[in-house]
């Protein structure tokens, strides 16, 4: 709390100081008036409305929560993957310390949503002191989208009727639609980087030498390396950018292939939920098969769109549950005085790896993810089991502890608690010709006992998915049963403004959650008052081949 | 000079004479399917596009890989396996990028497919894990984007990234 108030005044007494500064000189009175209007007085930094966009990202999706896409990056911000290979779980060791003003201040804001505001408090000093402006800087940088939408009110108001669009700066150029504007880098060279000092030969650049057909093949390859390396290949130049957008038979690759795409899809069950797997000897149902031409389903028009669009189990990182609910703590003594009793805030946190082997490990924890993601595998789970059996019967594999060597006790400890588990896509429906399964129900239909109401209404919907784990004892069997969502997107107002186009089908809500007795025949509903979707988050390294 | 028996001679885009076997020159398709159409070479057959630092790398390529199955047709499930680039065409890539690029043009010219995957891969390695901008760093690439551009395009594909 002091530390907070140390804050407040340090901001109190800095803003004074900048109004004092800019009062004379008077350049743009909209900025400091417009930032105090969108936001709380207290939350006159970005900082607050950071939360506040990470708790709205966690809504469901029901399009009334339009988040903006700036939020959205930036509520993410201290545990996104960054541009290259980063994620959120691995990126605390190898961190540089902040040099310039505007590194200070992020790094400021992040501490300060982590909580710790002494440390925050010292890095927003640095930053003024290199930088009396950099607050300005720091919202043109994270918030500029919100700016212009902002800054578009007052204008719009004052102008009192006439067009606003014709009213826009001139500094924005129209902006084409992206398929056009992608389109008119067709044949555009690489472009070669310029000589690092003038009149010396510039340094070579021998790709740009290379024909479109060898250029396709090494963009293939990035591709089934790793689709996030293909996309950041599009930011490079134009030519990449083109290539990113129009070569089919990359994305139609991926598709069909079992590093990212629809062949590492499970429509039945592969194997039981211990991991065992299942062999059938019919061939398993695949969308898209190699064998014979396939065609890309309705809807949508280009490969690129079904990678993006179908219904896609990600095996490239973790998926998430944040549960936070509060708990009144013990009445008092007085029991009239409502002020003056505790409230518990308790956090928890379900975990779901998926492996395109058709198993998958979920884990329910109050263990932070930054504790125990990087360490949830197959492999760490068989040895913390091994460790828990070793303490009992002081007997198991030797194999456990050269796992464990590298694992933090807090995670081998959560992994013990880990389930295993076996997860299916409902199967897309058909087109229309359904001569072997012809009555095809909800996912959940196929579990006869199971009281649902309004099975039977039930219809197949191809974004659902079932998940079978272990439960708390052999004779128990959990099931899941959850859908993919996509994270809400929102419309910029601006109509110049390219809308945001996140990954689609990253989320995982919940449809239902029981326990099967298997002595018994019995189901018990699991109730979902707090329980949250699970969101995607990508881990580096995983599900890579 | 012309070839005898087993060996060919390749004469290199700045005429340097080059003996091959005839089995390492085949694994070449676009010398293999000429000397089917020619029957017997008795002549330098000369590779106009390939200079002779370049082409005895590709030499010592066909020559370590001479028997290796041939590619099949049906490229993709084959292919699909090897993502990972043997011991001895890690070493063998191990040239700067010139040279690199020097020999994934010749094998795309000589339609040898083997060396032209592993090229490709070899790139691609280099491109996976990069930001945009080390990526340009590392081929000499400049930016061409204006800054309006850029942003739209980043907004456009943001959801390959899969963070």
């Amino acid at each position: 709390m002091e530390d907070n108030a140390e804050l407040e005044t340090f901001r109190r007494q800095w803003r004074e100081e900048v109004s004092r500064r800019t009062k004379p000189s008077k350049p743009e009175p909209a900025h400091p008036k417009l930032s105090r209007s969108s936001a709380a007085p207290s939350s006159h930094f970005p900082p607050t409305r950071h939360e506040a966009s990470e708790r709205k990202d966690e809504e469901e999706d029901g399009g009334a929560t339009s988040v903006d896409h700036g939020e959205i990056v930036h509520g993410v911000g201290h545990l996104s993957l960054g541009v290259s290979d980063e994620d959120a779980f691995h990126s605390r060791v190898p961190r540089s310390e902040p040099k310039s003003a505007l590194e200070h201040f992020e790094r400021a804001v992040e501490r300060e949503a982590e909580g710790s505001l002494g440390d925050s408090l010292h890095h927003y000093r640095k930053a003024y002191r290199l930088d009396a402006a950099v607050d300005k800087t720091y919202r043109n940088k994270h918030f500029a989208s919100l700016w212009k939408k902002t800054a578009q009110t007052p204008a719009s108001s004052a102008s009192a009727g006439s067009a606003t669009t014709t009213q826009q700066p001139t500094d924005e150029p129209t902006i084409l639609p992206t398929p056009e504007l992608i389109a008119s880098f067709a044949h555009l060279p690489i472009p070669q980087a310029e000589p690092v000092i003038e009149n010396t030969p510039p340094p070579p650049c021998p790709i740009a030498k290379v024909p479109s057909e060898v250029l396709v093949e090494i963009l293939r390859h990035v591709a089934v390396i790793d689709p996030a390396a293909f996309c950041r290949t599009a930011l490079v130049c134009k030519r990449l950018a083109y290539h990113f957008a129009n070569e089919q038979h990359i994305w139609k690759r991926l598709c069909q292939g079992s590093e990212f795409g629809f062949k590492a899809m499970h429509y039945s069950f592969a194997c039981d939920i211990h991991g065992i797997p299942e062999y059938t000897l019919g061939p398993r149902y695949t969308p898209f098969p190699r064998s014979i031409p396939v065609q890309i389903p309705e809807p949508l028009s280009s490969w690129g769109e079904v990678f993006q669009m179908f219904p896609r189990i990600r095996f490239t990182g973790i998926y998430i549950s944040t549960v936070n609910y509060t708990r009144p703590g013990a009445a008092s003594v007085y029991q009239n005085t409502s002020w003056n009793s505790p409230i518990h805030i308790v956090t928890y946190y379900r975990y779901l790896r998926f492996y395109p082997d058709g198993t998958v490990i979920y884990l329910l924890s109050t263990v932070e993810p930054l504790e125990v993601v990087p360490y949830i595998s197959q492999e760490n789970l068989k040895a913390a089991r091994a460790i828990s059996q070793k303490q009992h019967h002081r007997q198991g594999p030797d194999a456990a502890s050269a796992a464990t060597d590298t694992v933090p006790p807090v995670a081998m400890g959560a992994l013990k608690q880990a389930h295993r588990g076996r997860w299916r896509l409902a199967k897309p429906a058909p087109a229309s010709d359904s001569s072997e399964e012809a009555t095809q129900g909800d996912i959940i239909s196929e579990y006869d006992s199971l009281p649902v109401k309004a099975q039977s209404t039930g219809e197949p919907d191809p974004r659902d998915l079932v998940i079978e784990t272990e439960g708390v004892g052999p004779k128990y069997m959990y099931l899941l049963h959850l859908s993919l969502r996509s994270v809400s997107t929102h419309k910029p107002t601006n109509s110049n403004m390219t809308p945001p186009n996140p990954s689609k089908n990253t989320k995982l809500a919940w449809k239902g959650y029981w326990s099967y007795n298997k002595l018994t025949d019995d189901w018990a509903e699991f109730g979902l008052k707090n329980d949250r979707a699970f969101v995607f988050r990508r881990v580096r390294g995983w599900g890579m081949h | 000079m012309a070839a005898s028996g087993n060996l060919l001679t390749f004469v290199s885009a700045d005429n340097v004479h080059i003996e091959v076997e005839r089995d390492v020159a085949e694994r070449s398709l676009l010398i293999k399917n000429m000397l089917e159409d020619l029957g017997e070479a008795t002549e330098d057959i000369p590779i106009p596009n390939v200079n002779e630092p370049v082409l005895r790398k590709v030499i010592e390529w066909c020559r370590h890989h001479k028997n290796d199955p041939p590619a099949s047709t049906e490229d993709e499930d084959s292919r699909r396996k090897t993502t990972d680039i043997d011991e001895w065409d890690q070493k063998f890539t191990q040239v700067d990028q010139e040279m690199l690029f020097e020999i994934i043009l010749a094998a795309n010219y000589l339609d040898i497919k083997g060396l032209l995957d592993v090229g490709c891969k070899t790139v691609a390695n280099m491109i996976k894990g990069k930001s945009p901008e080390e990526i340009r760093k590392t081929f000499n690439i400049q930016n061409d984007f204006t800054p309006e551009e850029e942003d739209q395009i980043r907004r456009e594909n943001e959801w390959a990234e899969d963070r």
